[in-house]
């Protein structure tokens, strides 16, 4: 073996070992914290929703919106807005780390991959939720339609990032495309509930099960 | 100075291209089923068998097979051997480029 080939050989090795690193690069600790963010998120947004006097509004539907006074409102798309930052700037810490640890390189083509899958997804989500949240009257069903579609597209982004990957997060994709598609046909006025579980549940027991199978193995 | 490699240095059983894709994936994940590894390396399941217990025989990696619900659930790991040697042919690699040697083929 002379040096190019050795060269081929190592290019080899790392691409193979990148893309099967996908997810073990998914941080179990951040998806536990982003879960844990947006079970904090969906308390407070029921304990705004408690608050509101008009009867025909149930604390766990995210309409409950159109009842706040504007200062609330604003309070409570900032929260939401400070949870996904929130949970990206995790997101990306923990994979930077967990990368580091494992001697690879944070921006690598699993890393790349990853990015490019969610962000088409993140961008429409974000674009539908200012158009649902932007005409001069708020409509019910309209705020109805938020956190469903955030899951229904979240979840194909994660679904198409573990594509080139192991089963578990395509299993984590297509749950969250489930829990969207039921819920935007069956459970709109459960909004908080549905999001507390799927953005919230889904995250924690993705990310404890990311964490068993890491200890589980010989290589940590 | 230009050190040689001697053909010896080169482990044979890991030097295979599908060999070493298995043992390259296994050594970052730490158990990959069956499936996994058939679509991460992109591997027909004959080939990925074949080599799974080559790689088994020589002890670098460990197979289980169970069940899940009625279906058979194969999954592998790599061993410490497999590990060292792994770890030994990177070596061997880093050493062919870093000092331009070369094995006598």
């Amino acid at each position: 073996m002379n040096q190019d080939e050795a060269q081929v050989r190592m290019q080899e090795i790392q691409r193979i070992m990148e893309r099967a690193t996908l997810w073990t690069i998914l941080p179990g600790t951040s998806a536990i914290i982003g879960g844990l963010m947006v079970l904090g998120g969906c308390l407070v947004s029921y304990l705004m929703f408690c608050s509101i006097e008009n009867p025909s509004f149930s604390p766990i539907d995210f309409a409950g919106l159109l009842e706040l006074s504007l200062y609330g409102q604003i309070a409570f798309c900032v929260m939401w807005f400070l949870i996904g930052v929130g949970g990206v700037v995790a997101e990306i810490h923990f994979a930077r780390l967990q990368a580091k640890r494992q001697g690879i390189s944070p921006k690598g083509r699993s890393a790349r991959l990853a990015f490019f899958s969610l962000t088409p997804s993140v961008v429409v989500a974000m674009v539908l939720t200012v158009k649902f949240l932007a005409p001069a009257e708020l409509r019910t069903q309209e705020i109805q339609y938020i956190a469903p579609v955030w899951m229904m597209l979240y979840g194909t982004g994660v679904y198409t990032a573990g594509l080139f990957s192991v089963r578990a997060p395509r299993t984590l994709g297509m749950a969250f495309i489930a829990a969207g598609v039921a819920s935007i046909n069956f459970f709109q006025q459960y909004g908080v509930i549905t999001a507390a579980l799927s953005f919230g549940l889904f995250h924690i027991v993705f990310g404890l099960y990311v964490i068993r199978k890491r200890r589980a193995g010989p290589s940590t | 100075m230009n050190e040689s490699i001697k053909p010896d240095d080169i482990d044979p059983v890991i030097h295979e291209r599908v060999r070493l894709a298995i043992v390259s994936a296994l050594a970052v994940a730490p158990e990959m089923s069956f499936y996994e590894l058939k679509s991460t390396l992109g591997l027909s399941d004959g080939n990925l068998s074949a080599h799974a217990t080559s790689l088994q025989q020589a002890g670098y990696i460990e197979i289980a097979k169970t069940f899940k619900g009625r279906r058979p659930h194969t999954t592998m790991r790599l061993t410490p051997t497999g590990q060292k040697a792994f770890a030994n042919y990177l070596e061997t690699l880093r050493k062919i480029i870093q000092k331009g040697g070369q094995t006598m083929d």
